[in-house]
């Protein structure tokens, strides 16, 4: 028994049948052709497939399709504007902080969830906030820097 | 995963009535993460799946200084993490709730939900039973409320019938000059299950140990409070030696087994050492409540 | 040509970070295709048994399912898992499905259905008659008289013992002072890369393949196939454009992709494998879990005289990387410190674990660790300090490395000295286990003065070193290769084409700023072109840690072949000698002229009547092999009443030539110190010893640090530029992780006295160990060492 959700997704409406066993990540990947999100472990211990719902950081994996009807979805493509990068996008081309790129949309994606909620977070908090999104090339480094650098930059600009 | 009939009751009356009539056939979804496990392993195959996300009233914390604090149903793990009001009055229930899993991952999750899967392992269920919470029910007879002490009767196993949805969890007012503590025992700092977890709530009275609540997790089959280290402890004062021997009464109670996350032998030592850990961070926050009291 | 690169040891941004962070970059399960179908796999659920029967015709009838692949309905072709040709290492052991299964979660049966649900629940209707057969796990009792044979080979070796010898040993012994003896066992360590294996193959109307594949040799992917499918490589074109992560492990075949391919074929439908989480660590590759028995002597200065060593590595159920990890980590036990009387013998064994392969290091990391822990052991015993001892027993230039070949230069004196200073050496507890700030570990706290602090004693903290060396390439298990080609275009930019895939490291973005800094034109204006087999030249992969090395070499070599091409036609052009000529960030420019300066496209491109240009450069590199070094330094903090171990600090100083993208290679170190960790604390694939069903297959019980685990970093390269290599450079990957565990657990020891022999270290043994140990030296006042 199909059902019919509706949600915004990256700002525009979306509306669609699906069967109410499949996850939001692949609902997004499959249907929507939205596969920035990435299928690392499908049990929500990895956080590839990280994206926003009503601006907080979910593993699209552990969440029903159907539980998104009525949300608003934030996914990797959906962040930047006029072709311009998003500040956290453009810090992790600058500082290095992409290598294989498997886990850098949830990364990206868990450190502007921290960035809306604390501008201007100290590194401990922004471990915290990316705790749930493992790495296996860079050991964090170089993204943290990235993270830090966003914040940084809104401490000069403000 | 495989097929399933989705529900999204609009009223509690309605989700009892849904559940009555699937009985062992449908699964409740709240938070979803600990089902969605279920499913994608094959551990559960229910022909329904009932999601109480449409019904309203449940999703909301409220704090009364003479009832204490209820958590509804739908409410999130972050959500307790982040509430002030926890944080101002059930600092330690914070605590623990921010070492579950990831962000992610308590974005989604829920606290009732993390009861009602009766893992042993769980991380809130430590601090919910020393904090002496219960829950209420709601089934076709009506409401009933059941102390947490009684709730667990097994891995994955609870009093709840099939028919039954857990509508709220309450935790008593925190007592003056009490302090609460949990202590989540991992290999790692984030993303990990507790090889053990310990949680401890004690009030002073006359720099006596007046109310004492220890619980243990992973250590048994269910969460459970150690009658024994809180036998220790109750009417005396409280002091290093007096802390190792509630340690040591709380390992020697527990029954924890071994598997790929720790041997039964570690894990009682693990238990001995974080039991006094933990009473030592809930007895300072006793003191400091009591120092501030003065 | 200026003096001073403009591009190289730049840290320029990825050539494809933008693609990364926008999600636009796509990896092989973003490959969407009409009417794909869905491959999933039967596993056995013994680690031994013979396949009586197959019964598919239940799961043949769920609608949806379009065909199943057993064993009697697909080719029976003899093959090797690791595939490339390398002569003397090729084990064929394997077929695309076989009658015997050999480890718990071998593959029996594949479904191809119109959706994974589909694919999924025909698994469940498959019943398979088994025959069980006896089972070994361990590599010693693989070896035993009467242990069950799993591929009928003798003692169930894999290959013939690998000797490596010199010198006289029991000579060496004789003369010594003093001999140290022990025995080191590691763990199966997992790549556990975030994006799991997979491929997807597209068939056209004339059969003609497009495999997708996340491989780090899209080549191997197509010879094999070729080879064992009996298909004319002109009809399979082998793709890999981003991959989530490899680490050695992705350059073996699956079985899913022949059996993608014979669905595809028989189909006539794009076919996508995927494996799940739980496949990928229970049917992937794991590092081998070795044994290393090892003697050494010593004189009473510390200098060795003999080094005797077994390293037995446990190959699970097919031969895979093997070979090659037992001659390399032979090699690695015969290296790294000078020695005149040297035997080591190399074993690796079949069992019914899970198979071990390819993984960063390549057999090397369990040699160091028996290696830099016995140094460690031999430093503590003869009151030297380990910097020095090591110092001591340094290799000098002309002597010969494990590759065969001389050290032409030993820089590793330089990084520990650098790395020293860098972690506060001097500040390091002189003699080890002391136990400063806790005298007795279940009472009080003691000062560092001596002052009884009372309250409890919780943590204790120590410093400890190891060193490595590593060859960047495969020589002399595999005479190496490489090919680039470069085009200009008409508008002065360029096509850069390299034969091996990039798995993340950056390979391309460095190989461009070779291509730029060579060729004289902007890094923006290189476009690179990697991992397609229909479009690139030839190349044997990204493995080892060789592509800056060898395929960076090819790169530099045909931008020079275009380079000078261009200069000549400039020179025709312009009027003048071309060695008054030279070009540089995309403008070439005439000696004595400065205001002369013309852009390429002037003289490439197309003018009135005239055609462009087409200037092309092709280069084949096939060198050696290059030597890096490095010493790493950990800080520890142990917990002392639960054992649980926190690093606080790694210094890593690697001699590593050149960086030709200092940030691209600190994330190399960087990356590679994550996988060290987790390699000394808690990584390890666990199975079950009665039937040898994996444990833990997950990302819970599987401990991948996370961010909040990591401890403070600092990287520092000594550029010596002494590498052959392009621009002095050598290979970084490998080494990165290969010291990091003994680095750990000599800090361990340095603040316990507790001697780790086994990883991953384990806080139950540990605790127990520190208090014995504590015992002891609260009786009779004295260090005293405890092993784990």
């Amino acid at each position: 028994m199909t059902q019919m959700i509706r949600m915004t997704v990256n700002g525009q409406p979306v509306e669609l049948t699906v069967e109410p066993y499949r996850t939001l990540l692949d609902v997004l990947r499959d249907e929507l052709d939205l596969t920035g999100a990435k299928k690392g472990c499908d049990r929500g211990d990895c956080g590839a497939c990280t994206v926003l719902l009503d601006g907080k950081p979910v593993t699209s994996c552990m969440m029903l399709a159907v539980q998104a009807d009525g949300h608003r979805i934030t996914t990797i493509e959906g962040l930047g504007a006029g072709g311009r990068l998003h500040p956290v996008q453009q810090a992790f081309v600058d500082h290095g902080a992409v290598q294989c790129g498997f886990c850098t949309p949830g990364m990206v994606l868990a450190a502007v969830a921290l960035l809306e909620e604390n501008p201007q977070p100290t590194e401990a908090e922004v471990r915290d906030a990316i705790a749930g999104n493992l790495c296996r090339c860079t050991g964090y480094a170089k993204i943290v820097d990235a993270v830090m650098s966003v914040s940084q930059a809104a401490e000069v600009n403000s | 995963m495989h097929r399933f009939d989705y529900h999204t009751p609009a009223t509690l009356a309605e989700a009892v009535a849904l559940l009555d009539g699937f009985g062992d056939r449908a699964r409740i979804i709240a938070g979803g993460t600990d089902l969605l496990t279920a499913l994608k392993e094959r551990w559960e195959t229910p022909e329904h799946v009932v999601d109480l996300r449409c019904i309203p009233g449940l999703d909301e914390i409220t704090h009364d200084p003479t009832v204490g604090l209820t958590i509804g149903a739908r409410v999130t793990v972050r959500a307790v993490e982040t509430s002030p009001l926890v944080r101002r009055y059930y600092p330690a229930l914070a605590y623990a709730a921010s070492t579950l899993a990831s962000i992610q991952i308590r974005n989604l999750a829920t606290v009732a939900g993390n009861i009602c899967r009766a893992s042993p392992s769980a991380d809130t269920p430590p601090v919910l039973l020393a904090l002496g919470a219960s829950v209420t029910a709601c089934g076709p007879n009506g409401e009933r409320t059941v102390s947490l002490d009684e709730f667990f009767t097994g891995p994955g196993r609870t009093v709840l019938t099939r028919n039954e949805v857990l509508t709220a969890i309450q935790i008593p007012p925190a007592g003056s000059c009490s302090g609460a503590a949990y202590i989540k025992h991992s290999p790692r700092r984030a993303m990990d299950l507790a090889m053990v977890g310990v949680a401890a709530a004690a009030r002073i009275e006359q720099d006596r140990i007046a109310d004492v609540r220890i619980a243990l997790g992973a250590v048994a089959p269910t969460p459970r409070r150690s009658a024994a280290a809180e036998a220790v402890l109750l009417g005396h004062q409280p002091d290093a030696q007096l802390l190792e021997e509630a340690g040591q009464a709380a390992a020697a109670e527990c029954t924890p087994i071994s598997d790929v996350r720790g041997t039964a032998s570690h894990r009682r030592a693990m238990v001995a050492v974080l039991t006094q850990r933990a009473l030592e961070q809930a007895l300072a926050g006793a003191h400091v409540e009591a120092e501030v009291r003065q | 040509m200026s003096a001073e690169p403009l591009v190289v040891g730049k840290r320029l941004p990825r050539v494809d970070a933008i693609d990364k962070v926008t999600g636009a970059a796509r990896y092989t399960g973003d490959y969407h295709t009409r009417g794909m179908l869905h491959a999933a796999m039967l596993r056995s659920p013994h680690a031994h048994a013979r396949i009586r029967s197959i019964d598919t015709s239940r799961a043949e009838r769920l609608p949806g399912v379009k065909l199943i692949l057993t064993c009697f309905n697909v080719p029976r072709v003899l093959h090797a898992g690791q595939p490339e040709p390398r002569a003397g290492s090729l084990v064929r052991d394997q077929y695309i499905l076989d009658s015997t299964v050999r480890f718990h979660g071998d593959g029996v049966a594949a479904v191809a259905a119109i959706s994974p649900e589909a694919a999924e629940e025909a698994l469940s209707l498959i019943s398979v008659e088994y025959e069980p057969l006896p089972v070994v796990f361990d590599a010693y009792d693989a070896m035993a008289d009467g242990a069950p044979s799993i591929h009928g080979t003798e003692r169930n070796l894999v290959i013939p013992p690998v000797v490596i010898a010199w010198g006289d040993v029991d000579k060496g012994l004789a003369e010594a002072d003093h001999v140290f003896e022990r025995t080191y066992t590691t763990s199966r360590h997992v790549p556990a890369f975030m994006e799991p294996y997979i491929c997807t193959v597209v068939p056209d109307a004339t059969g003609r393949l497009t495999v997708y594949s996340s491989t780090q040799a899209p080549f191997m992917v197509r010879g094999t196939l070729s080879e064992v499918l009996g298909i004319p490589m002109s009809k399979i074109r082998v793709i890999t454009e981003h991959m989530g992560g490899a680490f050695g492990a992705k350059q073996d075949l699956y079985q899913q992709e022949y059996l993608a391919a014979l669905m595809a074929l028989r189909t006539g439908q794009p076919v996508r494998f995927e494996f799940s989480r739980a496949e990928t660590f229970i049917s992937g590759r794991s590092r081998h879990p070795v044994t290393v028995e090892l003697k050494q002597g010593v004189t009473k200065d510390g200098i060795l005289t003999a080094r005797q060593a077994r390293y037995v590595a446990n190959s699970g159920a097919y031969g895979s990387h093997g070979p090659g990890i037992t001659w390399v980590g032979a090699a690695a036990l015969g290296s790294l410190h000078r020695c005149e009387n040297v035997h080591i013998e190399g074993l690796c064994v079949y069992t019914n674990a899970p198979i071990a392969g390819a993984f960063r290091g390549y057999g090397a990391p369990q040699a160091y660790f028996a290696l830099e822990t016995q140094m460690d052991e031999i430093a503590e015993a003869l009151g030297i300090d380990p910097i020095e001892l090591r110092k001591r027993n340094a290799m000098r230039p002309g002597d010969i490395g494990p590759a065969g070949t001389p050290f032409t230069n030993n820089q590793l004196p330089v990084c520990l000295d650098r790395g020293a200073a860098r972690i506060g050496w001097e500040t390091r507890k002189g003699r080890s286990g002391d136990l400063r700030g806790a005298e007795d570990l279940q009472g009080c706290v003691i000062s560092d003065d001596g002052e009884n602090l009372g309250g409890l004693a919780r943590t204790v903290r120590g410093i400890g070193v190891a060193c490595e060396l590593h060859s960047a390439t495969a020589y002399p298990e595999t005479r190496e290769i490489a090919n680039a080609a470069v085009a200009l275009n008409e508008d002065g930019t360029v096509q850069l084409r390299i034969g091996s895939a990039d798995l993340g490291t950056g390979a391309k973005t460095v190989l461009a700023q070779i291509c730029a800094e060579t060729l004289g034109v902007c890094y923006e204006d290189i476009s690179v072109l990697a991992g397609d087999t229909d479009l690139v030249p030839y190349d044997l992969g990204a493995y080892a840690s060789r592509t800056t090395y060898i395929a960076g070499g090819a790169v530099d070599q045909a931008a020079r072949e275009a380079r000078d091409k261009l200069l000549k036609l400039a020179a025709a052009k312009l009027e003048v000698p071309v060695d008054d000529l030279s070009v540089q960030q995309g403008f070439i420019r005439i000696a004595g002229r400065p205001d002369a300066i013309v852009p390429i496209a002037h003289i490439v491109g197309p003018e009135q009547g005239a055609p462009a240009e087409t200037i092309t450069g092709q280069a084949r590199n096939q060198p050696l092999n290059a030597y890096s070094f490095a010493a790493q330094f950990a800080e520890v903090e142990i917990d002392t009443e639960t054992g649980q171990v926190r690093v606080l600090k790694m210094v890593a100083v690697h001699d590593i030539g050149k960086a030709i993208n200092p940030a691209a290679a600190e994330g190399q170190v960087e990356g590679g110190l994550h996988q060290g960790i987790g390699y000394a604390l808690m990584e390890d694939m666990v199975i079950d010893p009665r039937t040898g069903r994996t444990l833990n297959p997950n990302f819970v019980d599987y401990k991948l640090l996370t961010s909040l685990d990591m401890p403070e970093m600092e990287v520092e390269f000594v550029e010596s530029g002494l590498g052959d290599g392009p621009y002095g450079a050598k290979g970084v990957a490998e080494d990165s992780l290969c010291p990091t565990a003994p680095a750990i657990t000599n800090a361990i020891y340095n603040a316990t006295g507790v001697r780790v022999t086994q990883l991953p270290v384990n806080p139950e043994h540990l605790l127990a160990a520190m208090r014995a140990s504590a015992n002891t030296k609260t009786r009779r006042r004295q260090v005293s060492s405890t092993d784990v």
